[in-house]
């Protein structure tokens, strides 16, 4: 989760030393499988949020209009990005 | 320094593999670094690598076009690897380093470009510097330039590469041919 923070919010500070704490946990199979998954899921969701559409169903499973979800679901996630710049 | 040793080509059995590090081998990006680093997970890795393929590669929007989006958002990321790679098949259909410097730098001002090739280099400007920007507006200024199509294909490859770039900087990565 910290490596995922990291790259995300601030690449900078990462170091030998967060590789290290990486390498102390996980194989280098799993460190591949994790950029792999991240590869899919950095810039996708800054993509879709510029999109602006919405689940097509409701949270109990119904199928709702875009304006619906927008209202059900909020127009903007709950973003880590304010933190981030703190 | 490279933080993770690529694999010995021999440590890598599975045939399919071997037929992409060939495909990349005559593309360019990625190079053979990439792949024998990742094929410690070869099912997922085969996955992603021929998405990677199909996003820079394929499609319709003009690849020269796509290969100056892909270094302006490596560079973005500070990710030397992939800021160094060049695709072949781009720079054998007239991109230059001139070009890509211009793409990367003041592009608005260039007569280089046209107004939808300067539309698509600020999308993927704004796509990760400022994404608040590309909005509604935003949008229907691509669309001036750009088919629905386009837009998904232009927007989901700076999405697929803007990952790959920011993982792949942590790695601390060079590209094979330089090292």
């Amino acid at each position: 989760m910290r490596y995922v923070e990291v790259i995300a919010t601030d690449p900078d500070s990462f170091d030998d030393a967060g590789w290290a704490d990486l390498r102390a946990h996980l194989s280098e199979a799993e460190i591949v499988e994790l950029g792999m998954f991240l590869f899919m899921n950095l810039g996708f969701h800054t993509f879709f949020g510029s999109l602006k559409f919405y689940p097509m169903f409701s949270p109990d499973g119904v199928l709702v209009s875009q304006e619906e979800s927008e209202r059900l679901y909020g127009d903007r996630p709950e973003s880590l990005q304010t933190e981030a710049a703190e | 320094m490279l933080r993770m040793q690529p694999l010995d080509l021999v440590e890598i059995t599975d045939p399919e593999i071997h037929e992409l590090l060939a495909e990349c081998e005559e593309f360019g990006v990625p190079d053979a670094l990439f792949v024998r680093i990742f094929a410690r997970q070869p099912d997922q890795m085969k996955g992603m690598l021929r998405a990677m393929l199909v996003s820079h590669r394929d499609g319709s929007v003009d690849h020269k076009l796509k290969e100056i989006m892909r270094i302006q958002i490596a560079r973005f990321a500070e990710d030397p690897y992939f800021s160094a790679l060049r695709s072949k098949k781009a720079m054998a259909a007239g991109l230059t380093e001139e070009i890509i410097d211009a793409g990367c730098e003041d592009y608005e001002d260039s007569e280089l470009f046209t107004e939808a090739e300067k539309v698509a280099l600020r999308y993927a400007e704004q796509m990760f510097l400022d994404v608040s920007k590309v909005d509604k507006f935003f949008y229907d200024e691509m669309h001036k330039h750009y088919s629905d199509a386009e837009i998904m294909e232009i927007g989901a490859f700076i999405a697929l590469f803007h990952g790959i770039h920011m993982v792949m900087r942590t790695f601390d990565a060079r590209p094979l041919a330089a090292a």
